[in-house]
């Protein structure tokens, strides 16, 4: 406003001027971008989670973290990042056997000066184990509280993760990403070798490789805190910052069950055969997850098949019950819901009619060929907890395969488990299957390590996915085993409590190897092969990748690919062909009239394979018991955001996530504008240039007409001249 | 509007309404009014309304202290501890940040 008040000439040069800037600007804001950044293609970050107490994961600033680029070479170079470098903040690059808990906790402490770390996930699994999860995993949701035995508590026995360092349930005030050792990353090193080395210890002069980071999240504190934010109704904007976490659990019954009417059911008693779906690591939705979700659910699925041909022929007095949990990794979140289901009357049976537990847990490494039978002491010493007779009836089944089941052979307490939560309930005589007899064999427990290499499936070279698909691994054969204890065992109990004659060879025969082959495959391979395919809706295919199965949770509105998956799996292998029409399936119905079939049993139209001659499937219809039972945890219902009883986890949410790198000048030269809205990106700094001129060019228009105005006479000096001076 | 223009009486009259409106939570108008009318009460020469002028100026100026001090203190101890009251905390405020406490 001070250069405006002017004569005729000089106000008109400035017009002139901000005019050619007016132009300048619009045309070259996004090239100039595309030559200073270099975005990264492959971003996993590491996302916040909350629950009732505490808040774990990281969290970058709105606008970004910006760092100069380090790698770090030693343990010992971490005392140059946090004190002697000349240039905080710095961005330190890791290679993963540096992503150790010493390592994350020192720069943790000095995170004024650690604008974020990003660490490089290796091609190959390292050879000592790594678990980022806790040491004794959901220690304060299972049975053993101070209430039920405090000699038991805590993993005061035993402890289950000794490779545990508990990053997972770390909080972080910076970001920290996972990058593929790719030629991306590469590029990130050569950045730091030619503009961040110290040579010869001279230090770096700017220009400096930097790397900016974003993974703002908008929860903070604790799940009560943002669940509060999420309800409230009179500010301005409205905003949702977490969402629980939960999806479904995926259930079937050998014998159909009335689904539409809840609550206890006369004269039913139920075996629950049950296994664990989800897992998690460090980073967000990368949960490999082989040896401990998918080695169990395998086994059970491939046990379920194998029961379907055996019950067809004489069905069970007793009903099994096959239940695959949901969200287990965070402390319980699909089996607490199925109890309580059941305890509200809001399930299909109730707890008086469950007759037993039987889970298959970590079986997968059998690392020298035993399993071994968990059950719980303390409530083994009530008679009525007939525990004795379901060890009994597994080991006989075993002595027939070969594979040898024991008991741990001292008091210990029940691993990590589904079955726990049921315990919490009432006592209920249980067994779970793993294959450690004390600690856990798995050495990557929940962590990205986890993977097909880690269970040996691995496969000659030159193999195409299709003959991949039907290779038959060794990890298959071991998984089979398990399975045929299971069946076997069952089987004894249920079939032949008449006459105990046992025809083993027959029931050989009804294996198939390649089923758990082929599941083998697509949940820890490639989950878009052709045997999946021919097992799913036509709509599903989109879904299915060519990566394997991300096995995390997720959050509740969202139905995870793996849940599907598994649904529709069961489907097939415990159910039978229906010959009906598309829609008719489609709507739950044996005919138009129908309208009881949907209370007993589910239909899905599947695909199919196509016919030899033609490309097109030829779908079909399968009748199955499978059905999906919501797996979100009670706290969320009963709105109690601080319950120790239940889960409380959730999510939070974020905007963006993203990172890019980019030479930095000097400090001097950086420009920072204080004032940054939260709701606009504002990527193009001309966009607030824009802003100014426009304010100065109305500036000069007003001064033309004051000046114009007063000199003709014909306005009186009101107002807007005087504010002008 | 110029001041200057305008006769004694008007000048007392404006006076006087940005004074009484003040009192409706506005002090703003108190501020208008100490502002503008500053050269007027002390500056000019003596006239006759001066005096009234003077008074009101004067208690514009206290009243908008006052509420600058009440205000002030208010602000700062809800920004400073608006993050420990938690539930009550999130209820009187507007706009809640995203991501911080």
């Amino acid at each position: 406003a001070a250069t405006a008040r002017s004569s005729g000439r000089a106000s008109g040069q400035i017009r002139k001027r901000i005019g050619s800037y007016f132009s300048f600007a619009g045309v070259g804001c996004n090239s100039v971008e595309k030559k200073i950044y270099v975005h990264l293609n492959y971003t996993v970050p590491c996302v916040r989670l909350l629950n009732a107490t505490h808040q774990i994961g990281c969290q970058s600033h709105l606008s970004g973290n910006v760092g100069v680029l380090h790698v770090l070479e030693s343990e010992e170079n971490v005392d140059w990042v946090l004190r002697s470098g000349p240039n905080p903040p710095y961005l330190v690059i890791l290679e993963s056997p540096l992503f150790t808990r010493s390592i994350m906790m020192k720069l943790k402490n000095g995170s004024s000066r650690v604008a974020g770390v990003a660490v490089v996930a290796p091609s190959a699994n390292p050879l000592e184990g790594v678990s980022p999860h806790t040491t004794c995993p959901n220690e304060n949701t299972g049975v053993y509280t101070e209430n039920y035995d405090p000699s038991l508590a805590h993993c005061n026995v035993t402890v289950w993760n000794p490779l545990g360092s508990g990053l997972s349930y770390e909080q972080f005030d910076f970001p920290i990403f996972s990058l593929k050792d790719d030629n991306d990353t590469q590029v990130i090193r050569q950045c730091y070798m030619d503009h961040n080395r110290a040579v010869n210890g001279s230090t770096p002069q700017y220009p400096l490789c930097a790397m900016q980071l974003y993974s703002h999240m908008s929860a903070v504190t604790d799940t009560a805190t943002c669940m509060r934010r999420n309800d409230i109704n009179f500010s301005i904007s409205p905003e949702m910052v977490c969402d629980p976490l939960g999806d479904y659990n995926v259930w079937a019954s050998t014998r159909p069950i009335n689904n539409t009417a809840k609550g206890h059911k006369m004269w039913e008693s139920v075996v629950i055969a049950a296994a664990r779906l989800d897992s998690r690591s460090f980073f967000f939705e990368v949960a490999p997850g082989a040896e401990s979700g998918v080695s169990g659910f395998v086994t059970l699925l491939a046990a379920a098949h194998a029961l379907r041909n055996a019950t067809q022929e004489a069905p069970p007095n007793r009903t099994i019950l096959y239940t695959f949990f949901q969200g287990e990794t965070f402390d319980y979140i699909g089996s607490s819901r199925m109890v309580y289901d059941m305890q509200n009357n809001n399930f299909a049976v109730d707890l008086d009619n469950v007759h037993s537990v039987l889970e298959i847990g970590q079986v997968g490494l059998r690392a020298d060929s035993r399993l071994w039978l968990h059950s719980d002491p303390v409530s083994r010493k009530n008679d009525s907890v007939n525990v004795r007779k379901l060890i009994e009836s597994l080991q006989t089944a075993a002595k027939g395969l070969n594979v040898s089941v024991n008991e741990p052979g001292f008091s210990q307490p029940l691993p990590p488990s589904s079955f726990q939560r049921f315990l919490r309930a009432r006592p209920i005589p249980g067994v779970v299957i793993e294959d450690h007899q004390s600690a856990f064999t798995n050495r990557f427990y929940e962590s990205m390590y986890d993977n097909a290499e880690y269970l040996n499936i691995s496969y000659p070279p030159n193999l195409t996915p299709e003959e991949q698909l039907v290779f038959v691994t060794d990890t298959a054969k071991v998984l089979l085993l398990i399975a045929n204890i299971h069946h076997v065992h069952v089987l004894l109990n249920q079939l032949y409590k008449a006459s105990p004659r046992l025809p083993s060879d027959s029931l050989f025969n009804m294996f198939s190897v390649p089923q758990v082959t082929r599941m083998l495959y697509g949940f820890l391979i490639r989950s878009n092969n052709s045997w999946f395919q021919q097992r799913i809706p036509p709509d599903f295919m989109s879904h299915l990748t060519d990566r394997p199965t991300n096995f995390y949770v997720g959050v509740a509105q969202q139905r995870s690919e793996l849940t599907h998956l598994v649904q529709y799996l069961l489907a097939n292998l415990t159910g039978s062909t229906a010959n009906i029409s598309q829609d008719n399936c489609q709507n739950q119905r044996e005919d138009e009239k129908d309208k009881e079939s949907k209370h007993m049993y589910s239909y899905v139209w599947v695909q199919g394979a196509a016919p030899p001659n033609s490309t097109k499937r030829e779908g079909f219809c399968v009748r199955s018991t499978v059905r999906l039972s919501k797996a979100l945890s009670p706290a969320f219902d009963l709105r109690d955001y601080t319950s120790k009883n239940y889960s409380t986890w959730t999510e939070s949410r974020w905007k963006s996530i993203k990172g890019r790198i980019f030479l930095v000048a000097s400090h001097d030269l950086e420009v920072n504008f204080p004032f940054t809205p939260q709701r606009q990106h504002m990527e193009c700094r001309f966009n607030l240039h824009l802003c100014f001129m426009n304010f100065l060019r109305f500036l000069l228009t007003m001064n033309w007409l004051c000046t114009h105005c007063r000199k003709s006479g014909k306005l009186d000096a009101g107002i807007h001249c005087s504010f002008l001076e | 509007m110029n001041l200057e223009r305008l006769p004694n009486e008007e000048k007392l009259s404006l006076c006087r309404k940005y004074y009484l409106g003040g009192f409706a939570f506005l002090p703003f108008l108190w501020l208008v009014n100490v502002v503008w009318f500053f050269k007027e009460a002390f500056v000019k020469p003596v006239y006759s309304e001066q005096l009234q002028i003077k008074t009101y100026v004067k208690r514009s100026a206290l009243g908008l202290l006052l509420w600058v001090t009440v205000l002030t203190t208010w602000i700062t101890i809800f920004q400073h501890y608006r993050a420990e009251w938690g539930e009550v905390g999130d209820y009187l405020s507007f706009t809640i940040p995203l991501g911080i406490p």
